[in-house]
């Protein structure tokens, strides 16, 4: 029961045949199922291709990443807006932590696309506004734990530096709060790929969204596949490149 | 968090002259706090009263269509039959989640498998995605949503259990073998325990994403349940309906957050706080 571990060479083997293994099955499961059922892996793979040369396709990935990353970041700015609302106003901690949170927290995510719909019609506003609603509670979490764990000494420190209020911000809150603003933006753009696609659905006429329910109403299941494995890869590979460098960029300032 | 700020007031009480400053303070937030429900109410209500109905109705309308709701049978029927959905997606997940944790943990050559493309990939997996491919496999019906559902959890709840298994304590490891050589028995009584808080943790965020998809997942792959109402709704332009279901899932997740998970939640924090 300790957390003995194997030589990285067996683990890699490991990785290697589990993922032919699942791809294999995946083959074999496929074999003489009709490709509206289950599509193989190679039929997959050359549409996942058409992502990367279909000027078409490129547009919609394209907007997506456009829409989901507009809407992280207001989503941010607005969590940002209202935790440092409770940071200058200790008395709305409750307001804004119990009443606004809990209501975008428990807030079923169609409920927006559908609100959203029926208020904005189909339009940009829309999807953003329904990204915004989805992963506004999670920015919200993280900002409000940033800007409490502030040691108030530090807040001293500045005010006795300068009495700017935007530099002690800039200089001081924003670089303390970094850490979990990032996770939380991190969260919130996973989330964002994940469940506010939803948006797209019915807000949209164009981004991936648009491109899956566009898929499944012609029963195209090599097509749903693609854009699943599309937004997979869109993720890790934005992850990787800018998110993950700025996390680690800065935990280790602190 | 809120832990400190509780234990700064009760600490604040010791002290004669301060309690009754902080008492007040604490009572006029909460006091702000209602203002706010009231006056968001009431934005509301004027608001509804300016734009057609169909866009904004007022919470009176929502109020009687969601008395209605609990009086129509069939209605309440189909609020139980998405908890029936939630609860056994939730276990299925559990139950398959903590299985990939526990082998990354016990068998350690399948960790990278696990821990680098397995769950990273899932956790990657739009929702949507597992929708409509088990549309297209199982076609409209209950084993659609509740898979859909399930495939989401899963990383969740791995993600979570494995962080415990991470964390797990290797001084209780080493004192639990010089009592026993039995693995079972260690597993029952010093594992399982230890990742109790873990588990909770898994079941909680489980519980509230369950919720947010659950309905999307009957809107679309569903022939009955709070979404599939949704949808009729919908088409129909009935937007006190949609209104009242927003309502209800509201009023059931904030009633479970603080009837059940804070207070458990409250009791598992003081039994394990290592202070």
């Amino acid at each position: 029961m300790h957390s003995n571990t194997a030589p990285l060479g067996a683990q890699l083997a490991v990785t290697v045949i589990g993922i032919a293994a699942l791809i294999g099955g995946w083959a074999w499961a496929a074999q003489g199922q009709p490709d509206y059922v289950l599509p193989g892996p190679v039929a997959v793979l050359q549409a996942v291709a058409r992502f990367a040369y279909e000027p078409q396709l490129i547009a919609q990935a394209g907007i997506s990443l456009l829409r989901v990353v507009l809407s992280v970041a207001a989503a941010m700015v607005l969590a940002l807006v209202l935790a440092g609302l409770v940071r200058r106003f200790r008395i709305l901690d409750e307001t804004v932590e119990r009443r606004i949170l809990t209501f975008f927290n428990a807030f079923p995510s169609v409920g927006w696309a559908i609100l959203g719909v029926i208020w904005f019609q189909i339009s940009n506003t829309t999807v953003i506004f329904v990204q915004v609603a989805i992963i506004l509670p999670f920015c919200l979490i993280n900002a409000l734990a940033g800007f409490r764990q502030i040691d108030p000494e530090m807040d001293e420190l500045g005010h006795s530096l300068t009495r700017s209020v935007w530099r002690r911000f800039r200089l001081l809150s924003l670089p303390l709060v970094a850490p979990f603003l990032l996770s939380g933006l991190r969260v919130a753009y996973g989330i964002c790929w994940k469940i506010a696609l939803v948006a797209e659905l019915f807000g949209a006429s164009s981004g991936l969204g648009f491109q899956l329910a566009r898929a499944q109403s012609v029963s195209d299941a090599t097509m749903v596949f693609a854009c699943c494995i599309v937004i997979v890869l869109i993720f890790l590979v934005t992850d990787l490149l800018f998110l993950k460098p700025l996390v680690r960029r800065f935990s280790v300032n602190q | 968090m809120a832990k400190s700020g509780v234990g700064r007031l009760s600490g604040a009480r010791t002290t004669p002259s301060v309690p009754r400053l902080i008492g007040a303070r604490h009572l006029s937030g909460t006091r702000i706090a209602h203002l706010f429900t009231l006056l968001a109410l009431l934005v509301w209500w004027l608001y509804s009263q300016v734009v057609p109905a169909y866009q904004m109705p007022g919470p009176g309308a929502v109020f009687l269509r969601m008395i209605d709701f609990v009086t129509t049978p069939f209605l309440l029927g189909q609020l139980w039959i998405s908890i029936y959905h939630i609860s056994v997606a939730i276990a299925l997940a559990f139950v398959v989640g903590s299985a990939l944790a526990f082998t990354a943990r016990f068998a350690p050559v399948t960790r990278m498998l696990i821990d680098t493309v397995l769950t990273p990939v899932l956790n990657a997996f739009a929702g949507i995605g597992w929708l409509f491919l088990a549309l297209l496999w199982f076609g409209l019906n209950h084993t659609t949503v509740v898979f859909a559902v399930t495939m989401i959890l899963i990383p969740l709840t791995t993600i979570n259990v494995r962080a415990g298994l991470q964390e797990l304590d290797e001084d209780m490891m080493e004192m639990g073998l010089s009592f026993t050589r039995s693995y079972l028995s260690r597993f029952i009584k010093i594992v399982l325990p230890l990742l109790l808080p873990y588990f909770f943790a898994a079941l909680r965020i489980s519980f509230g994403v369950s919720w947010k998809v659950v309905l999307t997942a009957e809107l679309f792959g569903g022939n009955a349940g709070l979404g599939y109402l949704l949808n009729v709704a919908r088409q129909e332009f009935d937007t006190e309906t949609i209104f009242a279901i927003i309502a209800f899932i509201l009023v059931f997740v904030v009633i479970c957050e603080q009837l059940l998970f804070r207070p458990v939640q409250r009791r598992l924090d003081r039994r394990y706080s290592r202070a």
